[in-house]
């Protein structure tokens, strides 16, 4: 029998040592992952997981480190990676996503001022996150959203969200913010979508 | 053979209006919700052209197109159109670097789209 | 309750159910299953008292009673058995272990661990499949360690004893080479086939536990990331990324997905699978300023 069976035990596990703030810039991307990994216990890592985020490159460190900030889970965390919604760079944008909807129950609070941020970039991937929430909150904030949102753009993501997710209850919101823009057809069609689908809803629970 | 087009776009609704007006004008459609899993798909169904959203969960569209771009033929030779509600200076040129061929603005009109893809397809408009 | 005719779901509502699949599992249901996730819907809606799609839907997205999990278990065939979904297996003695090997240093082992492993068979089935049908196997040392949290699993893995029906793909031949009659119905992997497989108690979320378990050239990891919330996912996968060498694979369930569960890896299609691998090349990037 060629197969041998051996102890696994025995095999190494790799130690941080010294201080994994500090290692968070090291030259070697095997150290700063292991030290984005270490610090997804420690509150008072936020600001430097965050920091490191502006100067790390790699994508496998990239997604350790919001992956701490995920596991931290308080506010200062969700908010950290929100920051990073409106990075220059798509792929940190995905990544600050990712995270944000790994943690629904922070995002739940934070969510609605992401909704009013002065970026409409911001706002429609804020939508997003929508998803993540319970369907009566996301109905309350992506509603209110529509009853006053300036950019097409950020009503089209707020409409796909409230078809998913929406209860019948966005159905005065969206029909509002269909006629506030009669020139744009596709969030036309979009919101008509969205009207039969969580008014299906309504009568289905109700039948 | 009808040309087949994968469209990658987390949002549902964006994709089911492209293929509604894609499949009026013969194309065939594929979706994906993202880049990972666009590259999921292209490894199983022949491709002939792609439209990609930029913002998209677990793998952007940039990242994708570098991959892919970098990957093998002929996949990495695909045509891709780009599409972004982004008003960001940046992501024009950054689509372009990552291999777009066409860079479009949401929200998309019909008769644009249509335009567009006969062109990179390789069709007579 | 048999007596009622199973509802019918639009085409709106199954896209949105597969979407909804997709985003919380990363499982993937294609329309040609379409009448098979009926059924286990329609089974799941009798069960929780739902009159409508739309009603057991709310149900589902709220996650009442883990009905999550209860539909996943409907959707995932529990049961396991000897060379289940053996086109891995083609694929890592065809492609897989060519490559890895060809990284080897002489006297290097390769590595496969099975997790999680449940009562054996997955390992045990790579041993035999090694043996049968790798024609380098007796060059190589080969480790396969079997890992699951349920430590009730791992003692009758290590004691293994099996009924006819996880049996019932191997050959009469195959099972008399590697098992002994044990019962009327029961038979035992024969001691040399046990102890090529190791076990060991591991939680995939713990990132000590995982890092104990050592670095793997193949990692099977089929039907358990799709259980996951999002956070543990990440967790799971940053260490499944950690016990994987540089450019070593990791095959998943045929329902899942990476591309739900993390970017991390690289998506490969061989001729019998598609697999998913750590990027092999060396990690050259300092952070910039």
């Amino acid at each position: 029998m060629p197969l041998i069976r051996r102890d696994p035990s025995g095999a190494s596990a790799p130690k941080l040592e010294g201080d994994a703030v500090t290692q968070l810039s090291d030259a070697n991307p095997d150290v700063r992952w292991k030290a984005a990994r270490a610090l997804g216990k420690q509150p008072d890592a936020v600001p430097a997981l965050a920091a490191a985020l502006h100067t790390e490159t790699l994508p496998q460190v990239r997604e350790a480190i919001f992956t701490s900030l995920v596991l931290i889970r308080t506010d200062a965390s969700a908010r950290a990676a929100a920051e990073f919604v409106r990075s220059e760079d798509a792929a940190l944008r995905s990544g600050a996503l990712d995270a944000l909807a790994a943690m629904p129950d922070v995002v739940e609070r934070i969510l609605s001022s992401l909704l009013q941020d002065a970026d409409s970039d911001v706002r429609i991937l804020s939508c997003d996150l929508a998803r993540t929430v319970p369907g009566d909150v996301a109905t309350r904030l992506l509603g209110a959203l529509l009853q006053a949102e300036a950019e097409p753009n950020v009503c089209g993501a707020a409409v796909e969200v409230l078809a998913e997710v929406g209860t019948a209850d966005a159905i005065g919101p969206l029909t509002a913010c269909k006629a506030r823009f009669p020139g744009e057809a596709f969030l036309g069609f979009a919101i008509d979508d969205a009207i039969e689908r969580v008014g299906a809803e309504r009568l289905d629970m109700n039948g | 053979m009808a040309k087949r087009i994968l469209v990658v776009d987390d949002a549902r609704l964006i994709r089911s209006f492209y293929r509604s007006i894609l499949e009026k004008e013969g194309y065939e459609i594929d979706e994906a919700l993202n880049g990972l899993e666009a590259l999921e798909k292209l490894l199983v169904v022949p491709v002939d052209l792609l439209i990609v959203d930029i913002n998209m969960p677990k793998m952007d569209g940039l990242t994708f197109l570098r991959t892919l771009r970098r990957g093998e033929a002929p996949i990495s030779a695909i045509p891709a159109l780009m599409t972004s509600t982004e008003a960001k200076d940046s992501d024009k040129e950054n689509a372009r670097a990552a291999g777009a061929n066409f860079y479009m603005v949401k929200p998309i009109k019909a008769d644009a789209l249509v335009e567009h893809v006969n062109l990179l397809a390789g069709r007579r408009a | 309750m048999g007596d009622r005719e199973p509802p019918s779901i639009s085409e709106d509502e199954f896209a949105r159910l597969c979407d909804f699949f997709y985003r919380r599992t990363g499982m993937i249901f294609t329309e040609a299953k379409r009448y098979y996730i009926e059924r286990r819907v329609f089974e799941r809606m009798l069960a929780t008292d739902s009159a409508t799609f739309a009603q057991y839907f709310a149900r589902l997205r709220m996650d009442l009673d883990s009905e999550i999990e209860e539909i996943i278990n409907a959707f995932t065939v529990n049961e396991t058995y000897f060379y289940r979904e053996d086109h891995q297996f083609h694929c890592l003695t065809t492609d897989l272990l060519r490559l890895r090997a060809a990284q080897k240093a002489p006297g290097e082992a390769i590595r496969i661990w099975s997790v999680p492993c449940s009562t054996g068979e997955e390992p045990y089935s790579i041993a035999m499949w090694l043996l049968e049908n790798w024609p380098e196997v007796d060059k190589h040392d080969i480790e396969i360690l079997g890992s699951d949290i349920d430590t009730r699993a791992l003692n009758a893995a290590r004691e293994g004893l099996y009924g006819a029906r996880a049996l019932s793909r191997l050959t009469p031949d195959l099972i008399d080479r590697y098992f002994e009659k044990a019962g009327e119905e029961t038979w035992q992997a024969a001691q040399e086939l046990r102890e090529s497989v190791a076990f060991s108690p591991v939680n995939l979320i713990v990132n000590a536990e995982t890092r104990a378990q050592g670095v793997f050239d193949v990692i099977f990891c089929r039907n358990v990331l799709i259980y996951f919330n999002d956070e543990s996912r990440r967790v799971a996968a940053e260490n499944l990324f950690e016990c994987l060498k540089p450019g070593g694979f990791i095959c998943l369930g045929h329902t899942e997905s990476m591309s739900r569960i993390s970017p991390l890896f690289e998506v490969r299609r061989y001729a019998d699978a598609i697999v998913y691998q750590r990027p092999s090349g060396k990690p050259e990037e300092a952070p910039r300023g």
